[in-house]
């Protein structure tokens, strides 16, 4: 029996097949239905172009007012990083570190790998960190949570909506549009392909 | 070879992290280079001292106020039923079911369903291990919805910051709240759902 023509579900450890899933199919485990493989369309370059474009958003979206507000004349721009500043100054520096790490460093560290990454195997380029970044990367991705952010912006501006003028910033669209760009960057990674590219780069490169 | 026979009965091991299936008595998988264990190495220990440091959180991060709201100088003290109930008050129901859903009955059901995964697999529960990973897989994805009540407090601290006129200022409750929301997540990551399977006999 070959090892490399099986493969085992990580939640209940059943030996599969190896499938032969095509771009378009999805490969589920015929006992506990978890999503083993789901193969994209050009992974590589389009992880490649999506991480370009989220790193011109990060900065636009990370320093440019998101929500102004305005009461009895005196207004106040809110940008991501001013409410960490404003925790840490309160001395709720736990808070202040949570928020900066899944609101700020995070979706940027994962966007920096992405790009890391997919740069070395577009250019065919080996390194001996691939892997190490790659697993990173799978390790924060759990820990960036932009979507979530929005959802607190939503929800802080209804609050805020009875008592204030509000008004919203060029940072609020640079923000949703990095969304927007970290959720496409995650539905067309394909992380098997990608290990998998990984390991032939590394082997060629030692022969 | 036999149905349904696991990675681990055919004397196989697949890595953590890139997935790689190779013999057991290899020690680093030969594709990455990560330490290779059939399951997560002290799985139902770290989860169950992680399950039970949140359970204590979970208590101050109810009672204490997560945030003072001060206008015109006289401050209110909000917790989190009181902030939802503030929403109801304000005709927000909308808005004040999803802060209840993410930051009461997320957390709650999140520790809830992670105990009874702990005692199913102490207690060799027979269960339908199908529908109990189905479970876990739910506990895992919802739990990073709970950080909305953190990331709206540090919206709110950072615009209602008017000195006198008005304010808006964080609590400890915060501090535990957040504590809970990174605990769970954790616990659910040490949390093996194999161990689900390996309990049950066929």
């Amino acid at each position: 029996m070959k090892t490399s023509n099986y493969l085992a579900c990580p939640e209940c450890d059943l030996l599969v097949r190896c499938g032969s899933a095509v771009v378009g199919e999805k490969e589920h485990c015929p006992r506990c239905h978890y999503l083993l493989h789901r193969p994209r369309a050009q992974s590589v370059v389009r992880t490649f172009a999506l991480s370009l474009t989220g790193l011109c958003l990060l900065l636009p979206a990370n320093l440019l007012p998101i929500v102004g507000i305005k009461i009895l004349g005196s207004s106040h721009d809110g940008t991501l990083l001013s409410g960490v500043v404003t925790l840490f100054n309160e001395g709720m520096w736990g808070v202040a570190i949570l928020v900066l790490l899944s609101s700020i460093l995070f979706p940027m560290l994962s966007i920096l790998l992405s790009l890391l990454i997919s740069g070395h195997l577009y250019f065919n380029r080996p390194n001996r960190y691939l892997s190490e970044w790659l697993r990173t990367l799978q390790h924060i991705d759990e820990w960036a949570m932009l979507e979530v952010y929005l959802l607190g912006i939503i929800v802080a501006c209804v609050k805020l909506a009875s008592m204030a003028e509000l008004k919203f910033g060029l940072g609020l669209t640079a923000f949703v549009l990095l969304l927007l760009v970290t959720v496409t960057l995650a539905s067309n990674f394909d992380s098997t392909l990608f290990w998998q590219q990984i390991e032939r780069l590394n082997t060629d490169e030692k022969k | 070879m036999k149905r349904n026979s696991t990675a681990l009965t055919q004397g196989l091991v697949r890595c953590h992290d890139c997935g790689k299936l190779d013999k057991t008595h290899v020690v680093l998988c030969t594709r990455c280079g990560n330490p290779l264990h059939a399951r997560l190495p002290y799985s139902f220990q770290r989860t169950l001292a992680l399950l039970l440091s949140s359970f204590a959180l979970y208590i101050p991060a109810n009672l204490f106020p997560i945030m003072t709201v001060t206008k015109l100088n006289v401050g209110e003290p909000h917790t989190i039923l009181g902030g939802i109930i503030a929403l109801i008050h304000s005709d927000m129901l909308p808005i004040a079911m999803l802060v209840l859903v993410a930051s009461i009955l997320v957390p709650l059901l999140k520790l809830l369903g992670l105990s009874l995964l702990l005692l199913c697999v102490h207690f060799r529960w027979q269960v339908n291990a199908k529908r109990w990973t189905q479970m876990y897989r739910v506990i895992s994805f919802v739990g990073r919805w709970s950080m909305l009540d953190i990331f709206m407090i540090s919206i709110l601290v950072s615009l209602v910051n008017l000195g006198s006129v008005a304010q808006v200022i964080a609590g400890s409750a915060a501090t535990a709240f957040g504590a809970v929301v990174v605990l769970t997540m954790f616990a659910a990551k040490s949390f093996d759902p194999r161990l689900i399977w390996d309990v049950q006999n066929e």
